[in-house]
Formats: structure tokens, sequence, C-alpha cells
């Protein structure tokens, strides 16, 4: 895949993570993905189609998805409801619409379908592309940074 | 200051809701379109409107002109929110009469500054 189509994802990621719940992410080593399953536990998925076709996963460990409800909401959640899917429904939206401004500047016109977020590990999903899926793992420290612990998001996409 | 969020995903209004408690703004009134904001606006004071663009019922461009089509709306400073980032979206808005508009993601400091603007757009 031209890596003209990873770089807005990893642009969107950082911005909007910086911009809406004030987190800087560290971008691990991109990685193939040979199965096309969930790689967290609560997943926004959505369908891309216009000038180029693809799909964008971005999932979340339940940790993660609560951490991102509390810091949007403003709420403490101690499961993972309806609530916390709709936020993660939302986050994978405004991703979702800053990757097609990245896309945009270099003449790629998308459109995007409305997300839809699958909660469980492992679960199989439906990419609308054949060709590999490129896994973006991104870290962030929670608990403002004190202490070792770190949270992961992974952004799973197929491009063509 | 009151504020009326309109938007069709109640997440998204939670989420106005508390980055505009972040910059001090507690006051809030919430709709889920266009057409339940109008009935409101009927019977509330409101300060400022912070408007999404896609609603079902009516969406935040029909909404929008009709607040500024109508004489004791047209003076309420109006913000419209979207992802929708093309040019094509944000001209209709100003040719409307939007006072401000603010693209998604945003901060509370972009959030503040949209809302100083379009105040001092419509003269308040």
């Amino acid at each position: 895949m031209d890596v003209q189509y990873i770089n807005p994802f990893i642009v969107a990621a950082q911005v909007v993570f910086k911009t809406m719940l004030g987190i800087d992410v560290d971008m691990g080593k991109p990685q193939l993905k040979n199965t096309c399953v969930t790689s967290g536990e609560v997943t926004g998925i959505m369908g891309l189609a216009g000038d180029k076709k693809g799909t964008v996963a971005i999932s979340f460990r339940e940790t993660g998805a609560k951490y991102v409800y509390k810091t949007l909401i403003g709420d403490e959640c101690e499961t993972v409801n309806q609530d916390v899917v709709d936020a993660v429904g939302e986050i994978t939206n405004i991703i979702s619409g800053q990757a097609r401004k990245e896309f945009e500047k270099k003449g790629i016109n998308l459109n995007a379908a409305i997300p839809m977020v699958i909660v469980g590990k492992q679960v199989e999903m439906n990419f609308i592309t054949k060709l590999p899926i490129i896994s973006l793992p991104f870290y962030f420290a929670v608990n403002n940074g004190q202490g070792d612990e770190k949270e992961v998001i992974y952004i799973d996409f197929s491009f063509e | 200051m009151n504020v009326l969020i309109v938007d069709d995903f109640s997440t998204m209004r939670k989420i106005i809701k508390n980055v505009l408690k972040q910059i001090g703004i507690e006051s809030v009134i919430e709709a889920e379109n266009g057409k339940m904001a109008l009935e409101l606006l009927k019977k509330e004071q409101i300060d400022l409107i912070i408007s999404d663009w896609i609603m079902p019922e009516m969406t935040g461009i029909d909404f929008l002109k009709a607040c500024k089509s109508e004489e004791h709306t047209k003076k309420i400073p109006f913000i419209m929110v979207t992802a929708e980032a093309q040019k094509g979206n944000i001209m209709e808005a100003i040719k409307s009469g939007v006072d401000n508009y603010i693209v998604k993601p945003f901060t509370p400091e972009k959030l503040q500054t949209a809302i100083e603007k379009a105040k001092e757009r419509v003269g308040k």
C-alpha cells in the first residue's frame, strides 16, 4: 500500500486525540494483519468511498474506551454501556472526518458512512477491500501521566 | 449565558456540554433537531445557538435560515458545528448568515474564540 494512504490516518489520530481529549499519542510499529478481526474490545468501524474505497476500524481496550468516555463527556462509567459505545462511535466519526480532510489536501475526495461499533475482542469484521489490513498502534499515558500505565488504540485500515 | 445546543446525537450534545463547562458555561438547553429548537426558541431566553449540520426533520442550514429570518432570533449568535470540512458547506453557511462555525475536532479554547467572534458579529 502506498504510504500516502497511511499518513492521513496517523495525522488524524494525533490531531483528534490531542484536541478532543488532550492526549499525546505515540505511534508504535505498523503491522500487517492477516485476519479480519477486531484488535481491541470496543471498535468503531467505518466505510469510506469516493475517489478511493476502504474501511477504517478504531479499536480500544475496555479501559481505553471508558477513559475516552470520561474525558469526552466528563462522567465516570463502570462498564461499557450504550453511552461508551456512542462515544466511541463519535470519536470514530471525528477521526474519519479528520482523515478525509487530510486526503482532500492530496486531492483525494472521500465520503464516509455512519460508524458502527462492535463490542468484543477478535470479532470478525467485514472490510470492503481485499488488500492486507494495516494496523497502527497508538499509545498514550492515562492518569495524567502518573505511573507507567499505558493505553493502546489500534487504527486498522485497508485502502485501495 | 443560556446556550441552546442542537444535535440529533446525544453523545455530541454531551461532548459540547462538557466543553462548555470547561470554559465556565453551565446553563444549557438541548434540542435534537432544528424543528424542536425553533419551538424552544419561542419559549426560552437563548443567548447563543450551537448547532450541528446534518440532522433529521430540519437540517442545521435550514434551521440557521429560519433563525436569521425571524426578528426575535436573528440577533442570537449562531455557531455551526460540522465534521464536514468541505469549503462548499462552510460557504453556504456564511451566505446564510452564520455568525461563526467550528469544525470538529475542537478544543475548549477554539470554541471560546468562536463564541466571542460570533457575539462580536451580532454586536453583543
